[in-house]
């Protein structure tokens, strides 16, 4: 009866009760935003694993924080912005780990995509949904994490520059310069598979 | 093109830009090539990606990615440190030693209204309490000692 009751309340009624401590809306709330949870995670790591595991760190921590949420946003965003700061921890604590001098180099300064000619032809014409969307994660798979979620942030969170700053720790200018050679980048890695698919 | 104007032809992209510097960009495009064939890339590299997003899903049924969160739920929450219970004894002594101070000065105020005409004083010990006062009565005055034992000394007794 009560499972009943749970499926079919608004997220909202369900946040009411668990932040009375009602553990089953709170499982009716996982089972709703698991997917876009995990798919945050996924998005930033790109590891099965670790999305896996970061996502769940994230469910448990909102569980523990839930007496915060202020309802300022809606539920789903206010977890995806605790996969968010959770992931970015991960990335950190991973760069930490590799020597990464190189790397932040070609962040700040664009690397080689501040070399790369402007492309006149849209790769991503004419593609089928679907097979845009494949190609876009691929392209995403091949970019620094910083720069993936830069674009991330920015294109499928609709974060604004100084927000992205907050979260990622960094100042607008990198932001900004985060974001534009990721695009550059990323026009580049789509042109490149179209062209590959040609051959 | 230099850095900043890159960066500056992306803000007006994402609609970043203050009015101002937005309609002096617009106006940049129609006599800069350059600039605009950057704005048409950055552009058609944020249509790819709107809505474009791959969908993922968990790769576990819904039992059994809950039940890791509900364990690590569970398990944090016995992992909290439980209030400290205080035996009932040392409760009473906590609440006597206050009402004792409040006695003995409340003794010492009726001392002190008592008249006043014998030369010297007495000193009264209040053992229990480990309060005691002392009357002078040449002077009228009355001095009233407390002392308390120590919190960690009623905690050691526990």
């Amino acid at each position: 009866m009560a499972e009943i009751s749970h499926s079919s309340a608004d997220d909202e009624a369900l946040v009411r009760e668990a932040q009375q401590g009602g553990l089953d809306a709170f499982e009716e709330l996982v089972s709703r935003h698991r997917d876009r949870i995990y798919g945050r995670a996924y998005s930033m790591v790109r590891n099965e694993e670790e999305a896996m595991d970061l996502s769940q760190e994230a469910w448990v921590k909102g569980w523990q924080r839930l007496a915060q949420f202020q309802r300022e946003s809606s539920f789903a965003t206010w977890m995806t912005r605790i996969v968010i700061n959770l992931c970015l921890d991960h990335l950190r604590k991973q760069k930490r780990q590799r020597s990464e001098s190189l790397d932040a180099l070609n962040e700040e300064s664009g690397g080689v995509e501040r070399l790369m000619p402007v492309l006149t032809v849209n790769p991503t014409e004419r593609l089928e949904r679907g097979e845009l969307r494949q190609r876009i994660d691929s392209a995403l798979n091949q970019l620094s994490h910083e720069h993936r979620t830069a674009l991330v942030l920015h294109e499928f969170e609709e974060m604004e520059y100084k927000e992205i700053a907050r979260v990622m720790g960094c100042s607008i200018g990198t932001v900004m310069s985060r974001l534009f050679y990721a695009r550059r980048k990323l026009a580049v890695i789509l042109a490149d598979l179209k062209k590959s698919e040609a051959t | 093109m230099e850095n900043d104007a890159h960066l500056k032809l992306q803000a007006f992209v994402d609609g970043e830009l203050p009015e101002a510097e937005a309609r002096v960009v617009a106006s940049q495009l129609a006599r800069d090539a350059d600039a605009a064939a950057l704005i048409a890339e950055m552009k058609f590299t944020r249509h790819a990606l709107a809505g474009h997003e791959k969908a993922v899903r968990v790769p576990e049924s819904r039992d059994f990615y809950w039940s890791k969160i509900r364990r690590q739920i569970e398990a944090s929450e016995v992992e909290r440190p439980a209030p400290v219970a205080i035996p009932w004894h040392a409760k009473l002594r906590r609440f006597l030693a206050p009402a004792t101070a409040v006695a003995v000065v409340a003794i010492a105020g009726l001392l002190a209204t008592q008249p006043v005409g014998v030369v010297g004083g007495t000193e009264t010990s209040l053992s229990d309490s480990g309060a005691f006062t002392y009357r002078d009565f040449s002077s009228g005055t009355t001095l009233v000692w407390l002392s308390y034992p120590a919190e960690e000394t009623l905690d050691d007794e526990d």
